[in-house]
């Protein structure tokens, strides 16, 4: 790869990044206005009056917390997200990062996403956030498999762990048909990796805002950021591992992947309104009792599927 | 990044590997000095399968078993300081002393 | 020096200094971050090797093992959050003379050894290749592995379960003494009076 071709790729993902995590807010926005039939304002501009509120409040210093990992765990959230959105291809040609075994990074970037999240509650050393970093934990460990055998089935059809192999093969027939459980099984997945919705366990509600009661400032803004890039980075790979990324008639590669993202943010946005907030050991036993083995299931079908 | 330097960073993790399973007290610190240790072993195995081995695909196959090694020596870990502190609640080496005397 | 021989040395040194950290840090939680950042940079140092699949796997192993680990510490260590200064550690010397010869005698292997040089070769898959050995010649190896895991996994179960081979798991257990052979460190002296009193009355 020359260096003009990197210099490019990554210019793209920062861009899209930052392009994507306010499109993220303002759709979460203009949403949360019509479910609760409220509008505060004009949804385009209350990301941007939000950012620039919390880049101006004070810092909220608690005793003795955890100053290496407080700083460090949103800065790598957000690089994770960053790296998470590298790996999928905007169209036949240009992939920024096309890892042979990409399928199995982006499992990778769950758990480490799930270790940053556990460092959010740990690092103010306060109860309610310790409280909420060890419900994350939990949630973490139970998702991360359903995510595991999921995108294993995905990358059976193409018999490769390549994510631009994975699009390759659904130039014809979307894995969403092919494997109906798949993708909604995987935005469960999504919900938790970016702990939105009724799975934001590290901030709920019966916690008293768990983690978020004690941020503040900057803190928090870097956070709400990285949330909304993690979410946006979910919805590329789900429009790519599913809904056929870059393949689309008509329109360019690119202006599909976008659409079909954008779709998926959408999705994800409304579902984590309109989905009950359930219990954390009730979440458990649905996650271990019911979604496991739906995703055993699927990934079964799609190996009987790539044997006939 | 020739073979020797990568055989002295995994002897490295090695020798620190060793001096935490030799000098921990508590059952979870002696683990990481194990995982230390098999840390350092997986490295010389990938650097040999790289440098010496021309590929051949055993290299590879002997990391990982290296790793399913790593998490039956966690899992095992893990359950025995369950059990220790149930009898015993403790979890320092120093409690299972009971054919000492 | 090339780009790649500068991400090796980066990665060495954040591996070494990670692990060696692990074992002076006062935090339990942050001591088992450290040895996962140790991993993440081994993992790196993988890839650089063109073993694609294996660091990769390294990275999400590692980060479920020490999350893992770190509720463990969180949940048996006193101090966990290394807010005083802590050192747990037993025979010292001996442990450093040991790691120190360990690391010598392998680095005299690694420096003074005759090993042949046979690089991958160009256009080499490494990850097809380690799947067809995985599942055609070493197929056996691999299920072991598997079925090994399964019977840890029960074991596990059966060490952790509540219920021992002879009433509760934690019947008669007793918290160690303060000093060796001394009274337990947690039992407050009234139980033991309390105790007396009981006896005493039946009488």
């Amino acid at each position: 790869m020359t260096s003009t071709l990197l210099i490019a790729s990554a210019c793209t993902v920062l861009l899209a990044l930052l392009v994507g995590a306010y499109c993220v807010a303002a759709i979460d926005g203009a949403i949360t206005a019509r479910v609760t039939g409220q509008t505060p304002g004009n949804p385009l501009l209350i990301p941007l009056q939000n950012a620039a509120r919390l880049w101006h409040a004070p810092h909220n210093e608690t005793e003795t917390p955890d100053r290496p990992a407080l700083r460090l765990a949103p800065v790598l959230y957000l690089v994770l997200a960053a790296m998470g959105l590298a790996l999928v291809p905007w169209s036949r040609d240009f992939v920024p990062v096309d890892l042979t075994t990409g399928i199995v990074f982006w499992g990778a970037i769950e758990p480490l996403a799930t270790v940053l999240v556990f460092l959010k509650g740990w690092a103010p050393n306060a109860h309610f956030p310790l409280l909420g970093a060890y419900r994350y934990v939990s949630l973490g460990l139970s998702y991360i498999l359903v995510s595991m055998f999921v995108l294993i089935g995905v990358a059976l059809p193409a018999e490769s762990l390549q994510i631009s192999a994975v699009v390759d093969t659904q130039a014809e027939l979307w894995n969403v048909v092919r494997q109906p459980l798949g993708l909604p099984l995987f935005l469960v997945v999504g919900l938790g990796v970016s702990f939105w919705g009724p799975l934001n366990f590290i901030d709920a509600d019966d916690l008293h805002g768990g983690a978020a009661s004690e941020e503040a400032g900057r803190v928090q803004l870097l956070w709400s950021t990285g949330r909304a890039a993690m979410l946006l980075a979910f919805s590329a790979i789900a429009a790519s591992a599913f809904l056929g990324g870059w393949h689309g008639p008509w329109l360019p590669g690119p202006v599909w992947l976008i659409l079909k993202t954008l779709a998926v943010v959408v999705l994800l946005v409304i579902l984590g309104h309109t989905l009950p907030r359930v219990s954390p050991e009730r979440f458990l036993t649905i996650a271990w009792v019911i979604l496991l083995p739906l995703s055993f299931l699927s990934l079964a079908g799609a190996g009987v599927e790539a044997l006939l | 990044m020739t073979l020797p330097t990568l055989l002295i960073v995994s002897a490295a993790l090695i020798g620190i590997g060793i001096y935490g399973t030799l000098s921990q007290q508590s059952f979870v610190m002696l683990m990481m000095g194990l995982e230390l240790i098999l840390n350092g072993a997986m490295l010389a195995a990938v650097s040999f399968w790289a440098l010496t081995a021309a590929g051949a695909p055993e290299g590879q196959l002997l990391t990982i078993i290296a790793m399913a090694v790593m998490a039956i020596e966690m899992a095992m870990g893990f359950a025995l300081v369950v059990a220790v502190y149930r009898a015993k609640q403790a979890d320092t080496t120093e409690a299972l002393d009971g054919l000492k005397h | 020096m090339s780009a790649v021989d500068i991400t090796f040395y980066i990665n060495a040194a954040i591996a070494i200094y990670a692990g060696w950290r692990v074992f002076v840090t006062d935090s339990m939680v942050r001591a088992s971050f450290f040895l996962l950042i140790s991993f993440l940079a081994v993992g790196v140092i993988m890839l650089l090797l063109a073993a694609v699949y294996l660091g990769v796997a390294l990275f999400f192993m590692m980060a479920v093992e020490m999350m893992v680990m770190a509720l463990f510490m969180v949940m048996f260590m006193m101090n966990p959050a290394g807010l005083n200064p802590m050192k747990m550690v037993h025979q010292e010397k001996v442990a450093i003379a040991a790691g120190v010869v360990a690391f010598a005698a392998l680095s005299a292997v690694a420096v003074f050894g005759e090993f042949p040089s046979r690089t991958i070769p160009e256009g080499w898959q490494p990850v097809v290749s380690l799947g067809h050995e995985l599942l055609g010649d070493s197929m056996l190896v691999f299920e072991s592995a598997g079925v090994t895991l399964l019977a840890t996994m029960i074991a596990v179960v059966m060490l952790t379960s509540h219920r021992g081979r002879y009433g509760d798991a934690n019947h008669g257990s007793r918290p160690p003494g303060l000093e060796p052979g001394g009274d337990p460190a947690d039992k407050p002296e009234e139980t033991e009076e309390g105790g007396h009193h009981h006896h005493h009355h039946h009488h």
